[in-house]
């Protein structure tokens, strides 16, 4: 029981500007739970990426089972017996369910694949976890509890001796976690060591034997029991100082008439009898879990997804928002992405282009044409308000920092003149520096008489920045809670909400029903 | 690097030389291939620089150009356009039907073949957004489907009694080029406008290095893509125009082997094949590099096979570039 399993020392990793991990220890000892907790962009997915061998670490070392190893891809850290569910999907959506368990390890019979060998592995594996799903059905017809679900009987198949778990939890109910809790503590029994990350600390507190905390890319503290902690030390030791969450100053709100309102809207992307009220000058925070219709409904608002039914109102105003740019020019909403590479951004393109692409189409006068100087002259004030680090305006994007890289995907929304501001996600992979400041400015935005909502799956940020949480699930708001600013009774009554809609609403996900045990 | 910056306030003043250095490198690297390549040529064989040879091979080049201008601004979207000579060939036929058959002024013939060119072009953009299908595979279709349509109209019949005036403009020359230049350079300079100064432009490039983001930054992703592919089968048909006055015929049998040079002369000048960069100048200096490598083939004898097997060579490299370039820009996204 004493020996490690997995064993980080002083691992180091630098991308380019950012210093994503120093001097980062983690142990992990057969036979035991350890948890790995931190906030967004604390540095925990670069650890795992390190472990799974998909990045290398600058310095430091690895070792598994004693034997150190320096891993050039997932495949090597596969074969070292480290199995990994990743936060991301990483399932492929076409194959089966049995497929993409046994990917790695397919059953053969004369060099050809073995399907009902491969099922019936498969089945033994979904059967661990109590998961009643035929084999043979393609992954994309599961719900994303389910398919989580696969994920984690895929690593359970590999038999792996470490375990490591990304947000297992993120999108599962309460039912079906329980199964997996009593299934990795009969695997903890076996002697495997798991890693587990998990921004629920009543989940760290009921299953895990150590902690392990990251901090802005470093240890704030290493392999401590967990009974040496509660969950105010925990909370300080991910967020620093105890004042940490005073930092950005105070709020002035001043919350003025109803700037935007939603009306039993529908959208064809499955939400129904959506309700909502946004006043000038207020924070209003949208909460859900991962697949909860969130960031979707920014986009039914935005005009990039279609509105069925229900009636949209701007400034008292019935508002019928054909497209973005309709959004954009007649009814100024704006919408901050949460993929700021995939959605937010061309990444191809400069500082000065991607923030004037909003602005475009009122800078020129004659045919519509305009110069670089006139581009940069219209956008170089809301750069320079942002404090957006680049060494010039024609730097591409691609070569600025995450958190600078945000700060330009919302600058173009300032330079917009946006009113109603939806921002998805804001500070997800970025600096606590950088973060704060994004902090501040979503206050300063409102208290300079803009609607904001706010979509975070950081309930801290959530508690810290909104007047109000409007909670959701299943494209349905399930709640409206006004904020006390006191994470702990939030929290508590958020997931309250989660979880009471669980029983109310049921699974109405239209999947293939999942039969508990 | 980026993170040990300059304060805010040094934007306004500084210009930074990096980016404009490497593309002007790419431009200058390229004029020096050009130069090697002329300099061997000339001195290999005499009769390079003949007036005769200057005539034809700026001719050619007038044409070449503007047949890499139709690709690249599909390429500029991100997509292709297969179809660049059957539109080519459609606006040819419709040119001389127009000239011969209808006896029309040269001027409304003219813009007869450039407006059919526009609207082909148009007809992919319509059916590349209404279906969501790759470019690649809707303009395989219509490649076929124009190039058919022309033939079923035409029964494969060439117009050969064009007016003489028209005829003209393909032998019009200034000083031993070809005047045809001109217009390769009057559509160059609006395409350089369009890309650099115009709206219409910035969403073109904006659309095609990621649509989605341009798309929820309020770019008309679907209707720029349309303007791009409306441009390309313009200047297919510019190109049409032009070959038709130079071979004082409008023969059917033309645009087929315009696919090669379309590609070539884009993807060597630094337009991306994968969307969002192009470059005017590097386009017409890619064709440059093609019509004399071309011609200096022809000029050292070295039989026409060989000429398709360099053209072939040259396209590997300059794809072997573009990957370069993308992986580049990648790893520089990636690397935060």
């Amino acid at each position: 029981m004493t020996a490690s399993a997995l064993l980080v020392e002083k691992a180091t990793k630098i991308f380019p500007g950012v210093k994503a991990l120093a001097n980062v220890d983690l142990e992990l000892k057969s036979g035991e739970i350890h948890a790995l907790l931190g906030e967004n962009g604390a540095g925990k997915s670069t650890l795992i990426k390190i472990v799974t061998g998909v990045y290398r670490p600058d310095e430091g070392s690895v070792s598994v089972m004693g034997s150190s190893v320096d891993f050039s891809s997932p495949r090597d850290a596969f074969a070292a017996g480290i199995g990994v569910v990743h936060q991301e999907r990483n399932l492929i959506p076409r194959y089966s369910v049995a497929e993409n368990i046994m990917i790695e390890q397919l059953p053969t019979k004369w060099r050809l694949i073995d399907r009902g060998e491969m099922n019936r592995q498969a089945k033994h594996w979904l059967g661990a976890l109590d998961l009643n799903i035929d084999p043979d059905v393609p992954v994309n017809r599961l719900s994303v509890a389910q398919m989580q679900l696969v994920e984690i009987a895929r690593a359970l198949s590999q038999q792996s001796r470490i375990l490591l778990l990304d947000e297992p939890t993120a999108s599962i109910t309460e039912n079906e976690i329980k199964v997996l809790f009593d299934l990795l503590r009969r695997l903890k029994g076996d002697g495997v060591a798991i890693l587990f990350v998990s921004h629920k600390l009543e989940e760290v507190f009921e299953l895990c034997d150590r902690v392990t905390i990251l901090r802005d890319g470093r240890n704030a503290c290493a392999g401590v029991p967990i009974e040496d902690l509660d969950k105010q030390r925990v909370v300080a030791h991910m967020v620093g100082r105890e004042d940490a969450l005073g930092d950005i100053g105070e709020r002035h709100a001043s919350i003025g008439k109803v700037m935007f309102e939603l009306k039993g809207v529908s959208t064809a992307a499955g939400h129904q009898d959506i309700d909502l009220k946004v006043h000038k000058g207020e924070v209003v925070g949208l909460y859900g879990l991962v697949g909860a219709g969130r960031s979707e409904l920014a986009k039914a608002v935005i005009g990039a997804e279609r509105v069925t039914g229900g009636e949209v109102f701007v400034s008292g105003e019935r508002a019928t928002v054909r497209n973005v740019q309709d959004a954009l020019r007649r009814w100024r909403i704006g919408y901050v992405s949460e993929d700021r590479k995939q959605e937010g951004l061309i990444l191809l393109h400069s500082v000065a282009k991607n923030t004037a692409i909003t602005v475009w189409h009122r800078l020129g006068k004659f045919l519509n044409l305009f110069s670089d100087r006139q581009e940069r002259d219209a956008i170089i004030s809301f750069v320079q308000k942002l404090d957006v680090r680049t060494p010039s305006l024609e730097q591409d994007v691609a070569n600025l920092s995450g958190g600078n890289q945000q700060k330009v995907s919302v600058a173009k929304w300032l330079a917009a003149e946006a009113e109603i501001l939806i921002v998805d996600e804001p500070t997800v992979g970025i600096d606590i520096r950088t973060k704060g400041y994004l902090h501040r400015l979503v206050w300063d935005l409102a208290e300079q008489g803009a609607a904001i909502v706010l979509i975070t799956s950081d309930l801290a940020e959530m508690v810290l920045l909104a007047d109000r949480v409007v909670v959701m699930r299943d494209f349905r708001i399930i709640g409206n809670l006004q904020n006390t600013y006191n994470y702990e009774q939030m929290s508590r009554r958020i997931m309250g909400c989660i979880h009471e809609a669980d029983v109310v609403v049921g699974r109405a996900d239209g999947a293939p029903a999942l039969k508990g045990a | 690097m980026s993170e040990t910056i300059s304060p805010a306030e040094r934007l306004k003043t500084q210009v930074e030389l990096l980016p404009i250095l490497v593309r002007a490198a790419n431009v200058a690297g390229l004029a020096i291939v050009i130069l090697v390549l002329v300099t061997i040529v000339a001195s290999l064989a005499p009769g390079f620089l003949s007036p005769f040879n200057l005539f034809t091979l700026t001719r050619n080049l007038a044409i070449d150009t503007v047949i890499g201008f139709a690709m690249m601004v599909v390429l500029a979207t991100g997509g292709m356009n297969l179809a660049v000579g059957s539109i080519g060939v459609c606006s040819i036929m419709f040119t001389g039907y127009l000239l011969e058959g209808l006896g029309l002024p040269i001027v409304v013939s003219i813009l007869g073949g450039l407006a059919v060119g526009a609207i082909l072009g148009w007809l992919n953009g319509i059916l590349v957004v209404r279906t969501g299908i790759h470019s690649f595979v809707i303009t395989l279709a219509t490649a076929s489907l124009y190039f058919g349509a022309m033939l079923i109209l035409t029964h494969a019949e060439a117009f050969r009694e064009l007016p003489d005036a028209f005829n003209a403009l393909g032998k019009a020359r200034y000083g031993s080029y070809s005047a045809l230049l001109l217009v390769t350079f009057v559509v160059g300079a609006s395409l350089f406008v369009l890309f650099k100064y115009s709206l219409i432009g910035r969403q073109i490039l904006a659309a095609g290095a990621n649509p989605v983001a341009a798309k929820l930054s309020g770019t008309p992703v679907d209707r720029v893509i349309v303007i791009a592919h409306m441009l390309s089968g313009l200047c297919a048909g510019v190109a049409g125009v032009m070959v038709t006055a130079r071979l004082a015929a409008a023969l059917p049998s033309v645009g087929q082997d315009w696919l090669l040079p379309s590609f070539l002369a884009p993807l060597l000048g630094g337009t991306l094949l994968s969307g969002g960069v192009v470059s005017v100048v590097g386009t017409f200096l890619g064709a440059v590099l093609v019509t004399v490598l071309q011609n200096g083939l022809v000029l050292l004898e070295v039989g026409s096979f060989w000429v398709q097997f360099f053209l072939g060579l040259t396209l590997l490299v300059a794809v072997a570039l573009d990957r370069w370039r993308s992986v580049y820009v990648q790893r520089a996204g990636l690397k935060r």
